[in-house]
């Protein structure tokens, strides 16, 4: 009875194997948010990369007669600041630095910490040093650990990159040495280990490729907030310096006149707002795409979920 | 594991932590560009001005021996002088530490209750409307800096709507008392307080989604218990630990809003004095600053962590 039963029922799909880069690809085209999310983040970029060609004036050019005047005034579409010059221009251009900003910090702080965390988890009394010294700078609230290093090396935009990519260090190490002590316990490595591989061998060959996604994700989802404490930095003085035109900066200087012209500091604000959520809806759609108990839905027909 | 003991051990585990919370804000004087002394005097100062500061800050000994001079004085409450003011470091913001800490209790208070109701209300109605807004809600609020959210609040409500005084923690005409205090405080903490309201609700909201599938909710249910009983009793007693320790990581994290909304608000608290030490270049200052900070965020994550050890139903 119970035989016949078992008979009946049938078999399992074959669920068929699939590399990381098809659930990227699958998961993040295949949701709408995630794709309006890719599009913001591209129009920023591409309004970055033209700004010299679409924006209407050049970014200090100032137009004292007309200064703190409100959005839709006559050939400034979204007003003008306190010293008269356009916002919109200024936002187009302050759109390279807080990209930048965002983005740069995050990519070479991957790039030191994949090692650090691959060298941490093979050589163990390495890896106890390293998550020691690690544990120490987890021990302050990262914007303040930023602000503490921008504060002491002095204003300006490569020592607040410097502060950013210190304060990432120690989070993305974490993540990449979690996975790799994972890996190292796989069969795979204890293979590699029998047939006499050299170490580094080992380490970039055979476990880099498996350690270094969960790296990548991490960087996507914590971009956002890079953003916001980048262009916080720039807030306090401690980042981009004046005039430039940066959306951080700019909130900054339009907070002296918020009361005659709000929208001097609410402007790119909400520029800021609109590309760290645009950030944080690709990163949690990556995030789901590469989790294996989320991604499974990306291959299996719809109706069989849940 | 007693909790007595488990208190106990925690705390020693951050004793170790904070000796290198010292060392790393001792170290950050070396980031300071070209010669200490020069630039903390100016250009102005002259060779006895230098020399007199060289040795009044031990710049002239060892880095081992400075550290220890330092540490020992950081051990009976010198955290050195305030070049601006001309006053311990100490003494200044002793009474900044208690106004942040009221303005960072408002936020907590905030972020606990909001985090947890939002989670609450949306994870036993998984993929309802409801839980679609509330993470919706969620997205929006961890995407917001604080720095904006605190112009546009101070703004609308403060300037335009007159809802809420603009600045300080007691009216300057007629300083009341406890509601004074709290009319002052509600913007500044509920500013402080959004992303990471956002942060609690979510990693809440999926715990409380894994609870609610496990094996023993479906037992619970089938035994006949309602299904809000069910949520509230075991749901939410099984949720508790996660919750404790994402509200108590909060602590560090508020902190760097508090920076911000304390500059806005022009609340009188230990963001503020940084600030000003900043933009004085008051190096002795922003250690104080930095330093007060770190041992509070680990005393904070001390605590939290007794916390969920105290609320894990697997230990009595």
């Amino acid at each position: 009875m119970t035989i016949a039963a078992a008979n009946t029922t049938p078999a399992p799909k074959r669920i068929p194997r699939r590399s990381n880069l098809y659930f990227v690809w699958r998961g993040v085209l295949g949701d709408p948010v995630a794709r309006i999310a890719a599009a913001i983040i591209a129009g920023m970029v591409l309004a970055a990369i033209f700004a010299p060609w679409i924006a209407p004036w050049p970014p200090n050019e100032a137009n004292p007669e007309l200064r703190l005047m409100p959005p839709g005034t006559r050939g400034h579409l979204l007003g003008l600041d306190n010293q008269g010059r356009d916002i919109l221009s200024r936002l187009l251009y302050g759109a390279r630095l807080t990209l930048l900003c965002g983005i740069l910090p995050v990519l070479i702080g991957a790039a030191i910490s994949v090692p650090l965390g691959l060298l941490g988890a093979w050589y163990r009394g390495m890896g106890a040093v390293i998550m020691r010294v690690m544990d120490v700078l987890f021990a302050f609230p990262m914007a303040l650990l930023a602000i503490l290093l921008a504060a002491l090396m002095g204003p300006g935009i490569a020592n607040m990159m410097i502060a950013l990519v210190v304060t990432l260090i120690p989070y993305n190490t974490r993540v990449v040495y979690a996975a790799a002590c994972l890996e190292r316990e796989q069969a795979y490595v204890e293979a590699a280990r029998a047939m006499a591989t050299p170490d580094m061998k080992i380490l970039l060959v055979e476990m880099l490729p498996n350690v270094v996604a969960a790296s990548v994700v991490y960087s996507c989802t914590i971009i956002g907030a890079v953003v916001i404490t980048a262009a916080g930095l720039s807030f306090l003085g401690l980042g981009v310096q004046p005039p430039t035109a940066e959306w951080g900066i700019m909130t900054s200087e339009g907070r002296s006149f918020i009361f005659n012209a709000p929208h001097i500091a609410a402007i790119p604000g909400l520029a800021i707002t609109v590309l760290v959520m645009a950030f944080n809806l690709l990163g949690d759609s990556l995030r789901d795409s590469l989790d294996p108990r989320t991604r499974l839905r990306l291959v299996r027909p719809a109706k069989e979920k849940r | 594991m007693n909790l007595t003991l488990f208190a106990l051990g925690r705390l020693l585990s951050a004793i170790p932590v904070l000796i290198g919370v010292t060392i790393v804000v001792f170290l950050s004087v070396q980031l300071v560009p070209g010669d200490i002394a020069l630039s903390i005097l100016g250009r102005m100062a002259s060779q006895e001005q230098l020399q007199a500061l060289r040795e009044t800050m031990g710049l002239d000994q060892p880095i081992v021996v400075q550290y220890l001079r330092w540490f020992g004085a950081l051990m009976q409450g010198d955290i050195g002088v305030s070049l601006a003011q001309q006053l311990p470091v100490a003494q200044i913001l002793v009474p900044k530490i208690w106004n942040s800490l009221i303005l960072m209790a408002g936020s907590l208070a905030l972020v606990l209750v909001f985090g947890f109701l939002l989670a609450v209300l949306s994870a036993p109605r998984f993929r309802s409307l409801t839980d679609r807004a509330v993470v919706a809600l969620t997205l929006v609020l961890a995407s917001l800096p604080v720095f904006w959210l605190g112009i546009v609040a101070l703004y609308l409500l403060a300037f335009k709507w007159k809802l809420f005084p603009i600045s300080g923690m007691y009216n300057i005409v007629s300083p009341g008392g406890f509601w004074d205090l709290i009319h002052h405080m509600v913007l500044p903490a509920s500013v402080t307080a959004a992303s990471s309201i956002a942060v609690v609700a979510r990693v809440t909201r999926s715990r409380m989604i894994d609870v609610l599938n496990e094996p023993y909710i479906l037992a619970a249910r089938a035994r006949g218990l309602r299904r809000r009983q069910v949520v509230l009793r075991h749901g939410v007693r099984n949720t508790l630990p996660t919750f404790a320790s994402i509200g108590g990581l909060q602590i560090g994290y508020l902190f760097g809003g508090v920076v911000f909304t304390e500059i806005i608000f022009n609340w009188p608290g230990v963001g503020l004095q940084l600030y000003d030490a900043i933009l004085a270049r008051d190096i002795p200052m922003i250690q104080g600053c930095v330093l007060v900070v770190a041992t509070v965020f680990v005393l904070g994550n001390m605590i939290s962590d007794i916390t969920v050890h105290a609320l894990d139903p697997r230990k009595g």
